[in-house]
């Protein structure tokens, strides 16, 4: 798929550092990048504006190397998914991401009606729900993988980790989701 | 149908899709665009001057009313280059205040406003 007819021009204008073209162009992606911003960050939202912010700054910085390959809106994606995996790489540093010692029971969660609800399409509203009561680094590790679609592989090398620590954290997280699911 | 449960890895990749796909569309703050637009033209004005108000309005842009007297003091090309918006009360209002009242055309902040 090629650019808006009209993202190359409004490129050539906020190149050119003119103000009203600067505008229109927040004004034009903003809702795109705080939509998706505000769904990979949920239910942490107080981090949202901050890199909504960071996507536009990131974008003008590097607008000369857009190519038109593509649609303006794919390509300020693309910089907002980076800024979302920075944001995940940060928080699951610093978040102490409890031991194997320290976890609560991890008793597998009974059959889960997950699968039953998918069929229903009755998933979107419960999922946030869900995720915004779990620990951050279980929507964090979830969002990642499910949402992100990364694999176990990649978010190891990205968070100084091994795969098999990602594997375990990823475990609980599904397990406890389960759970959540199961009791509403 | 089977009557095997779907393995988790799979379970949750149907369940991000479906939660995706469902996903309302949310409309971002005027105060976000308002503070995100603000930053822009001050990192554009870090490399230099930003296009003057004459070239602005040639390419088919409104000029506010504080621009389009700006534009008219017999003021250097240079000077022509000012953001107006850096010393302008409906920026304050705009970076704080959703639904400002601000209602004149031309200015970024009232189009931030606007549905």
């Amino acid at each position: 798929m090629g650019p808006e007819p009209d993202d190359a021009k409004l490129v050539l204008e906020v190149l050119r550092k003119d103000r009203k073209a600067t505008a229109e162009f927040v004004n034009r992606y903003a809702d795109v990048l705080y939509g998706y911003v505000r769904r990979r960050l949920v239910p942490h939202t107080e981090f949202v504006d901050d890199l909504v912010q960071e996507v536009f700054l990131a974008a003008w910085e590097n607008l000369e190397s857009f190519k038109g390959e593509s649609p303006l809106r794919n390509w300020l994606l693309g910089i907002a998914r980076h800024k979302v995996e920075d944001h995940y790489r940060k928080r699951l540093r610093e978040i102490q991401v409890l031991s194997e010692e320290e976890s609560p029971g991890v008793e597998p969660a009974n059959e889960s009606r997950i699968e039953e609800a998918i069929q229903e399409q009755q998933t979107a509203k419960k999922t946030k729900e869900i995720l915004a009561l779990l620990p951050e680094q279980y929507s964090i590790v979830l969002l990642w993988r499910y949402w992100e679609k990364r694999s176990l592989s990649e978010i190891a090398a990205q968070t100084g980790r091994t795969e098999k620590a990602i594997e375990r954290l990823l475990a609980r997280a599904r397990d406890q989701f389960k759970r959540e699911w199961n009791e509403r | 149908m089977s009557d095997r449960p779907i393995p988790d890895d799979e379970l949750f990749g149907q369940l991000a899709h479906e939660s995706e796909a469902l996903g309302e569309a949310v409309r971002s703050p005027s105060r976000l665009k308002s503070r995100v637009y603000s930053a822009l033209v001050r990192r554009q004005q870090q490399s230099g001057s930003l296009l003057n108000l004459t070239e602005t309005r040639h390419a088919g842009h409104e000029l506010c009313v504080f621009e389009v007297l700006w534009e008219h003091l017999p003021l250097t090309t240079g000077a022509k280059c000012f953001n107006c918006c850096s010393i302008c009360h409906a920026r304050v209002l705009g970076e704080q205040v959703e639904h400002a009242p601000i209602f004149w055309g031309g200015c970024p902040y009232v189009a931030f406003q606007k549905k």
